[in-house]
């Protein structure tokens, strides 16, 4: 069975969304875009695009290899696209979590949290090392149940779609049945915020019940709002330093480690791990900040 | 993709980056010492703000902190921010002072309005310690 990319038929809707929420920016809060930023996040999604048609042969070859050994046979009766959608987006919470938490991973997914503006431009900001960094992993086990390929690549596409529209500050809170299942705005933005208390948390693509499930589940708060990027933000607009930095730094932290578990570190270990502990990973950031607020309680 | 998809991308970026532009999105500064010390805490863990100095068209600040300098540089519309061990490396610029951040994308940072003396009075009681 032949199914369409329904990324593609998003594309118009992607960028006609994106021109009325500058509108919203220019009436409410003119510092929700930036033209430079707005720029780099959409020539990086232009590359992930170029990225991912350059490397969807070897995807797809993988995928059909794969579906050989499938456990089932499944239909393209309606139910099997649910169960798909839905056991496609548990597999995207492990990828997304093992992107935040191991760094060979961090160094593809970073890109998408480079941006210290958090609108839909950023949703489109996407990774050019997908591939290379196999964030594919995750997916596998679809295939090898036996889910037709068509069918995967088509629910990951309306998943790709849903997480469009919560890159963004225009809507607050959803109603609350909504927000206890479903991924929101708030809940991502949570996500995309450098604040200590948010850091590595909500993973979820479309359903925030995986978060709730698992135990990353932080709430957006009034008195706390989210600061965008990452922990050390760029402080440059160059394109090509945001798509490979991470991985130049981990290239770099692996020549200059002493022996092999250490070089290996740099590879597997989270974000912001060094050898001698002389960096800032997200626990003692967080750690540091919980000192702090004990600090002002008690004086 | 193909590349009628990819030459649709392409110019649909140029017409939103035109528009954030024609619509002078993204404006912002610096506005204070105390905004320059607020955006320091936030940006680096455990750091704890004490004097400032601003350039004064609001694109650049340092704070001072416990033990290291803050650099901050306006970046869009958002802050970008640095952590620095004094002495700092500067050198006159017209009509202020750069503070060299080691890092060559993030790049020099430039106070306007702010003499080396200035750094070197923000910098002392920590090069003291």
């Amino acid at each position: 069975m032949k199914l369409p990319n329904p990324v593609d038929y998003a594309v118009p809707a992607f960028v006609l969304l994106v021109l009325v929420e500058m509108i919203v920016a220019w009436l409410r809060d003119r510092k929700r875009y930036e033209p430079k930023d707005t720029l780099t996040s959409l020539a990086l999604g232009t590359g992930s695009t170029i990225a991912g048609a350059l490397t969807a042969g070897m995807f797809l070859t993988l995928a059909v290899w794969i579906s050989k050994a499938a456990l089932f046979h499944i239909s393209y009766a309606w139910y099997w696209f649910v169960l798909c959608f839905v056991l496609d987006d548990l597999g995207y919470y492990f990828f997304h979590w093992s992107a935040h938490r191991v760094r060979w991973f961090w160094a593809s997914h970073v890109i998408h949290h480079s941006s210290q503006h958090y609108n839909l431009s950023t949703a489109l900001r996407q990774t050019w090392t997908g591939f290379f960094s196999l964030g594919f992993l995750t997916r596998l086990p679809l295939f090898l149940i036996g889910f037709p390929v068509p069918m995967i690549l088509f629910v990951g596409g309306i998943n790709l779609i849903y997480q469009f529209w919560i890159h963004t500050e225009v809507i607050g809170k959803m109603p609350r049945w909504f927000e206890a299942v479903m991924n929101t705005p708030s809940h991502h933005r949570v996500h995309h915020a450098t604040n200590p208390r948010y850091l590595d948390s909500n993973y979820a693509g479309v359903f925030i019940v995986w978060d709730r499930m698992f135990g990353t589940f932080v709430p957006e708060r009034d008195d706390d709002r989210p600061r965008y990027g990452i922990v050390k933000n760029l402080g440059s607009f160059n394109l090509l330093w945001a798509a490979f930095h991470e991985w130049i730094g981990i290239a770099t932290d692996m020549w200059k480690a002493p022996g092999l578990r250490a070089k290996l570190g740099y590879l597997v270990m989270p974000p912001g791990w060094s050898h001698d502990g002389s960096r800032d990973t997200s626990e003692t950031i967080k750690a540091r900040w919980e000192e702090s607020q004990r600090k002002r309680g008690a004086s | 993709m193909n590349w009628v998809q990819l030459g649709g991308s392409i110019v649909a970026i140029l017409i939103l980056a035109g528009v954030a532009r024609l619509l002078r999105l993204g404006e912002s500064r610096i506005n204070s010492a105390a905004d320059a010390r607020r955006f320091a805490e936030e940006a680096l863990a455990g750091f704890e703000a004490r004097h400032a100095l601003v350039g004064t068209d609001g694109n650049a600040a340092l704070v001072a902190g416990n033990g290291t300098i803050a650099v901050l540089k306006r970046h869009g519309a958002q802050v970008a921010v640095r952590r620095l061990t004094p002495p700092l490396r500067m050198r006159e610029a017209v009509e202020g002072v750069t503070v060299e951040t080691g890092e060559r994308l993030f790049g020099a940072v430039t106070l306007l309005g702010v003499l080396p003396v200035d750094v070197q009075t923000l910098e002392a009681p920590l090069t003291l310690m």
